[in-house]
C-alpha cells in the first residue's frame, strides 16, 4: 500500500500534466473557438503540452 | 493601574488578564468553519446546474479557501471543546473538515501546528520555518517555490518534521488527501470539466494557500529572527487590516496564551500590551 502511494505521489507532476493540464488546455482552446490548431484536435495540442511541462516537472522537480 | 516590573508578577499579571478570554466556545468559528465548507460545497452544483456563473463562483471559492483554514486553526488549539469535554466532537468535525478545501488534513495540520508553537523560528524544528523571506514580494515567490513537487519547504518540510517527531503515521493521511485531490481534478477534467475544476479547487487552493502563509506565518513572524516566548512572533499594524490579516495583528497573544479564542486575541492584547511592552516584545505601530 504505501510502495502505491508513495510511486502515485512520486510521478504526480507527469500524472498531473497529462490528466489534468492537458484536458484543461484542450477545453479552454475549444471554448476560445480553436477546436482544431494547424490540422491538430485541441486535445491532441493539450495533451502534448501538459505531458511535455509534467515531463519536465518530473524532471525539474519544479513547475516554474 | 500600578504596573509592577517583577517578573513574577508581571506573568501573573499577563496570565490573569488572559484567563479572562478564556474558557469560552467559539461559535462564530463553529458557524464560519462549517457554513464556509458548505459554501464551497454549495458551488458545484451551482456552477454544475447552471444555476451560477463560472466567473462569479471562482472569486468565492477562492474567498473559502483563504477563510477555511483558521476555524480549523481554532479545534487544533482544542478551543471549541477540550478532550473530555461535552463539544469536544464538535471540536473535532470543525477540526477535520474546515481544511477540505485546502487539501489538508487535520491531524497532520494539528502535530505540525504544535510543533511550530514548540520551536517557532527555529530553522529546522519549526515546520513553517520555510515561509520566511526577507520581504512582502520575497514571501508570495517563497510560498509558490515552496509548493513545488521538489520543494525542500513547505508541506514536504511538514513530512521531514512528521519524520524526525516520529508521527510518520500521519504521512499516511498527507498522502491520501493529495491523492484522493489530484484523483478528483483528474476525474473531473477527463470527463471535459477540468475549468470548472480549476477555478473552484485548483487555482482557488493556490491562491488560498499564498495568502493563508503570507498572513498566517510569514507577515506574524517576519523577520523570524528571534526565538522565545516574547520574541518569536510580533504584534503589527496590515495594510489590510486586522479583517483582511485574518487577526493576525495579534498574533503575538496567541502565541502566549493560545487558547484563547482568535476573535477575543484584539482585546486581550489591548488589556496586557503594557505587560508586553516591559517584556521587550515587537509591538510594531499598534
Amino acid at each position: 500500500m504505501q510502495f502505491v502511494l508513495k510511486n502515485i505521489l512520486h510521478f504526480m507532476p507527469l500524472i498531473f500534466g497529462l490528466g489534468f493540464l492537458g484536458p484543461l488546455i484542450s477545453q479552454i482552446l475549444a471554448m476560445a473557438g480553436h477546436g482544431e490548431v494547424a490540422g491538430l484536435p485541441a486535445l491532441a495540442i493539450g495533451l502534448t503540452i501538459g505531458g511535455l511541462w509534467g515531463m519536465i516537472a518530473q524532471w525539474r522537480g519544479r513547475w516554474l | 493601574m500600578t504596573i509592577s516590573t517583577s517578573p513574577n508578577a508581571l506573568r501573573r499579571q499577563e496570565q490573569q488578564i488572559a484567563r479572562k478570554y478564556a474558557g469560552r466556545l467559539p461559535w462564530e468559528a463553529v458557524i464560519w468553519g462549517l457554513g464556509n465548507l458548505a459554501v464551497w460545497l454549495a458551488l458545484w452544483p451551482l456552477v454544475f446546474f447552471d444555476v451560477m456563473p463560472l466567473w462569479l463562483a471562482f472569486p468565492i471559492a477562492t474567498l473559502n479557501v483563504m477563510l477555511c483554514y483558521l476555524p480549523s486553526h481554532e479545534a487544533q488549539h482544542d478551543i471549541i471543546g477540550r478532550k473530555g469535554t461535552k463539544w469536544r466532537w464538535l471540536n473535532e468535525l470543525v477540526g477535520h473538515l474546515s481544511t477540505i478545501p485546502l487539501v489538508l488534513p487535520y491531524r497532520v495540520a494539528k502535530v505540525t501546528h504544535i510543533q511550530h508553537h514548540l520551536h517557532a523560528n527555529d530553522p529546522d524544528r519549526d515546520p513553517d520555518y520555510s515561509s520566511m523571506a526577507p520581504g512582502p514580494w520575497q514571501a508570495i515567490w517563497k510560498s509558490i517555490q515552496n509548493r513545488q513537487p521538489g520543494a525542500k519547504g513547505g508541506f514536504n518540510k511538514y513530512g521531514d518534521i512528521l519524520r524526525d517527531i516520529g508521527r510518520e503515521d500521519l504521512l499516511l493521511d498527507g498522502a491520501l488527501f493529495q491523492i484522493v485531490h489530484f484523483a478528483i481534478l483528474i476525474g473531473l477534467a477527463l470527463s471535459g470539466h477540468a475549468i470548472e475544476a480549476a477555478l473552484l479547487w485548483w487555482l482557488p487552493r493556490q491562491i488560498g494557500l499564498t495568502y493563508i502563509q503570507f498572513f498566517l506565518s510569514w507577515a506574524p513572524h517576519h523577520p523570524a529572527d528571534g526565538t522565545g516566548r516574547y520574541r518569536d512572533t510580533r504584534a503589527f499594524r496590515s495594510s489590510w487590516g486586522n479583517i483582511g490579516s485574518m487577526g493576525m495583528q495579534y498574533h503575538i497573544v496567541h502565541h502566549l496564551h493560545p487558547y484563547i479564542p482568535l476573535t477575543d486575541t484584539p482585546a486581550a492584547y489591548r488589556d496586557m500590551r503594557h505587560i508586553l511592552e516591559q517584556r521587550g516584545c515587537r509591538l510594531e505601530n499598534i
